[in-house]
């Protein structure tokens, strides 16, 4: 009559030893375990970046003064990419600024490993994101910047000559390339990416693999491809050809 | 047979009310508990509440994987307030069933009600007179009392006898009686402000600001000159279910937002009070943009019919298309939920469900109100 032993399966025994229950994933030891550790003093010219983005950069770290693009359609994980340079050096103690990208996930900032304490937001600077850029790259090593509408040739030189001057990175995040009209150091693609774990009403989502390709002026001239959990199962910036996600 | 299957819990202790409303207490703990595995936990009579088996079980691999996990959180709930004692699970079609199968800790598989409550003692209608009328009948159990013919029962006993008839044979589930229609309120009075309200982290601060601390909140106040002092924000991290309440953007300048915070005040996703688990929380990873506006969004099924989210909280039809505030219409690849959301049940009966919806353009994750659909958060 029964299709499972109740009995054995039901009884609620106190001292009995935790299942899963339902817990939430353990986030804290994986989002500590890819932030890098700080390689760089405050004077040194390079930034530290998480350790699956590290071959990505021709310095294995993020150049101070120079301007990286991350380009790709929304929804491939470009702003998950753009995010993730910001946690190595804001958990090491640098000032970051976002500049542009309207509603800012911030619960997906802390989960990249980003120290909210380090990271001032500017969302909605719209026609003002020229000037929030201008008066922020003075101020702070990281510099995460969504153009407004298409950004002039001039306005682009201006904007990369003030952050090589300040020592400030600029990172500029667009869906093609060519919105960001002067030659970057570096411009990270994500060519193509796919969700892990959700089906048709079941499971979640739970990681995105994405190819990203790195080009780029001197050093960086060959093309590096890579393949990037953006994120991982717990948020994180992982290796893709690593191990593979617990799906 | 029409009957919804629910999983009910039952506590054996906890079932009479006390002076001190030391039960109604421990009944809250177990609510809550139970609140873990599906938001719509149902609380019966005191000491006494079910939810509806499917969701959870689609969640969680199986009805057998609910249950399970049920007896062994309700077993370490205990060990943590031993005012809460024994807490029987079971499952059946149907409240009434539900509620003995529960009571002796047992799973009656589906379609199996009427075999199972057959040997039952009539007594167990809680109808004292007609179970006293039926056994000098001769009609000791449910299974006699349901082969009585209905419409001799209904002449004979009435309508209230007609009810427990259909229940006795597994036809119905629910029965007047069943039910103690003050229990929300008591649990309203016993209720203690708990969990969730949010401890806004404090900050650890250094001795002084350093100079690059200083120029960078020079360049900040440069930036709140030209754009407006609300322009410049920083994000802090609370407690809360959806993504706009565990998530806050407060103006740069606030109290506690000019001094860096030491690495022991740095705020930790999984920490608590953000970790209360699914379904009060999303599942990691987080959406990147939590749209502060949400975007009306229109869900089809294949045949252009809009899909929508049942009382109950299931979806009425696969989705196969959506199209965000008016957009191009993008074939749905994938979807994950409804999630039902209540927020504080006990108190409010507004009713949401959750959904993760993967399209072409990217994934979405979804909140279903009121017959709408709207874009609440993007996977950018």
């Amino acid at each position: 009559m029964f299709a499972y032993d109740g009995r054995t399966a039901v009884r609620g025994s106190a001292g009995r030893p935790s299942g899963g229950l339902g817990r939430p994933v353990p986030v804290l030891p994986a989002a500590l375990a890819a932030r890098a550790r700080p390689i760089s003093s405050a004077s040194s010219r390079l930034l530290p970046l998480s350790e699956p983005l590290v071959s990505l950069f021709p310095d294995r770290a993020l150049r101070r003064g120079s301007t990286v693009v991350v380009a790709g359609a929304r929804g491939l994980g470009t702003t998950t990419l753009a995010l993730a340079l910001l946690a190595a050096p804001s958990a090491a103690g640098s000032w970051c600024g976002i500049v542009g990208v309207p509603d800012p996930g911030v619960v997906a900032m802390a989960e990249l490993g980003i120290d909210l304490g380090r990271v001032v937001l500017v969302p909605e600077a719209r026609g003002g994101w020229v000037d929030a850029v201008g008066e922020l790259a003075g101020g702070i090593d990281v510099l995460l910047v969504r153009p407004f509408g298409s950004c002039r040739p001039g306005v682009a030189r201006r904007l990369v000559a003030r952050a090589r001057e300040r020592q400030t990175a600029l990172v500029v995040l667009v869906d093609r390339p060519e919105e960001w009209p002067d030659g970057p150091d570096l411009t990270l693609r994500v060519t193509r990416a796919a969700w892990r774990g959700i089906g048709a009403g079941h499971g979640h989502l739970q990681c995105r693999l994405a190819e990203v390709e790195a080009s780029g002026r001197r050093s960086a001239a060959r093309s590096v491809s890579r393949r990037l959990w953006l994120p991982s199962s717990s948020g994180t910036v992982a290796d893709g050809d690593g191990p593979e996600q617990p799906v | 047979m029409g009957m919804e299957r629910l999983i009910a819990l039952w506590c054996p202790g906890l079932l009479r009310e006390g002076e001190r409303g030391d039960e109604a207490r421990a009944f809250l703990q177990v609510l809550v508990a139970a609140e873990r595995f599906c938001p719509w936990v149902d609380p019966v009579s005191l000491g006494i509440c079910t939810i509806p088996s499917r969701g959870p079980s689609r969640f969680f691999g199986g009805e057998r994987a609910v249950v399970e996990k049920l007896a062994a959180a309700m077993g370490d709930l205990a060990v943590r307030h031993p005012a809460v004692g024994q807490v029987r699970v079971g499952a059946a079609d149907g409240l009434f069933a539900a509620l003995l199968a529960a009571r002796s800790g047992l799973a009656v598989p589906r379609g199996e009600t009427a075999a199972f409550l057959a040997p039952c003692s009539v007594a167990v209608l809680r109808r004292t007179e007609l179970a006293v009328t039926l056994q000098r009948l001769g009609v000791h159990t449910l299974g006699q009392f349901a082969a009585l013919p209905a419409r001799d029962v209904l002449a004979r006993f009435g309508a209230d006898a007609g009810a427990c008839h259909r229940v006795a044979g597994g036809d119905e589930g629910e029965l007047v009686g069943l039910r103690d229609s003050g229990l929300r309120r008591r649990l309203e009075t016993v209720r203690t402000d708990r969990a969730d309200a949010g401890h806004p982290r404090q900050p650890g601060f250094f001795g002084g600001a350093s100079a690059a601390d200083a120029r960078a909140a020079e360049a900040f106040a440069r930036v709140q000159e030209r754009l407006g002092a609300g322009a410049v924000v920083v994000g802090r991290l609370q407690g809360g279910r959806s993504p706009e309440e565990r998530a806050s953007l407060v103006p740069w300048g606030a109290r506690g937002t000019t001094a860096p915070s030491g690495p022991s005040g740095r705020s930790r996703p999984g920490s608590s009070p953000a970790a209360a688990p699914w379904p009060g929380r999303l599942p990691v990873p987080s959406p990147t943009r939590v749209l502060g506006t949400p975007v009306e969004l229109a869900v089809t099924d294949d045949t252009g019919r809009a899909v929508q989210v049942t009382a109950r909280g299931l979806l009425d039809a696969d989705p196969a298309a959506a199209s965000i505030g008016g957009g191009p219409w993008q074939e749905v690849r994938g979807w994950a939920g409804p999630w039902p959301s209540t927020e504080r049940w006990w108190s409010s009966r507004r009713r949401r469900a959750r959904l993760q919806i993967l399209t072409a353009a990217g994934a979405l994750l979804v909140v279903a109100e009121r017959g709408g659909w709207w874009v609440e958060a993007l996977y950018e």
